[in-house]
């Protein structure tokens, strides 16, 4: 292979401590918000509060897996090696969030519904976005030839995002135990507390942070991993 | 506060597993 596209001398390590500063920094602030400052619920008491950790990465599933697709439309668009970097990056840190996206659902859903886990749609979807995305990294160790092994996983990821909306509007479309959107809704403004939305923005923010801040340290592993390959 | 253990067990493991995911990001050299 002769051919390198590499970025020399990128931005990302310079911004990355500020990108943890602000993560660090938003994340407890968003904490404290959510277990102390944001009113308990009349309906649900105090449990409701592990919405803050749920919601905010049921969100960054959904990012990370839109950047997969992104990414993956780019790389075979262009041949650039970094949105490969940035597909399989966005794809491992999405699997992370996705993983606990379901596990804090399923804390909440013990004391609310009286069950770890149901097969209702909302939830099934999502495991399989989940097992979806762990195929896709999965795929990727199936070559060791750089090109074949980040067009098969681009093809992959482009067709995967599917599940994306699929998990969103399943709530909508069949039966489902899972409560409705309150805050992307296709019909009308977020429909709970002003300070709730409040808390549940700012956790969405500091969780956003610390995904991006994690996007930074990935993907230069990954560029440092291409160069290792492209120069062996 | 209700329900107080299944709050903390979930900010726990959200918290404890995005550290480890900081943990073995520094661990690969970022």
């Amino acid at each position: 292979m002769t051919e390198t596209t590499i970025p020399r001398g990128n931005t990302l390590p310079r911004i990355r401590p500020w990108l943890g500063i602000a993560a660090a920094a938003s994340f407890v602030v968003a904490s404290v918000m959510a277990l102390f400052w944001a009113p308990t619920d009349t309906t649900q008491g105090d449990v409701y509060r592990i919405m803050y950790v749920h919601v905010p990465t049921a969100w960054l599933a959904y990012l990370a897996f839109v950047v997969v697709f992104l990414a993956s439309v780019a790389w075979l668009w262009t041949k650039r090696p970094i949105f490969d970097a940035i597909a399989v990056s966005s794809a491992e840190i999405g699997v992370l969030f996705t993983g606990l996206c379901l596990i804090a659902g399923s804390i909440w859903a013990k004391p609310t519904w009286g069950v770890w886990w149901t097969w209702e749609p909302r939830l099934v979807t999502t495991a399989i976005m989940f097992v979806m995305y762990v195929g896709y990294l999965l795929l990727r160790g199936l070559s060791t030839d750089f090109s074949r092994r980040a067009t098969r996983a681009a093809v992959f990821g482009v067709i995967a995002v599917i599940d994306v909306p699929i998990v969103h509007l399943s709530v909508l479309w069949a039966n489902s135990l899972h409560q409705l959107p309150t805050v992307l809704r296709i019909a009308g403004a977020p429909s709970l507390d002003s300070s709730m939305l409040l808390t549940l923005m700012v956790s969405v923010g500091a969780f956003t942070l610390v995904y991006a801040y994690f996007m930074s340290a990935r993907v230069s592993i990954e560029l440092a991993r291409q160069g290792r390959l492209w120069t062996t | 506060m209700d329900n107080l253990g299944f709050i903390v067990a979930a900010f726990a493991i959200v918290w404890g597993a995005l550290l480890a995911y900081l943990i073995s990001l520094r661990a690969r050299g970022a």
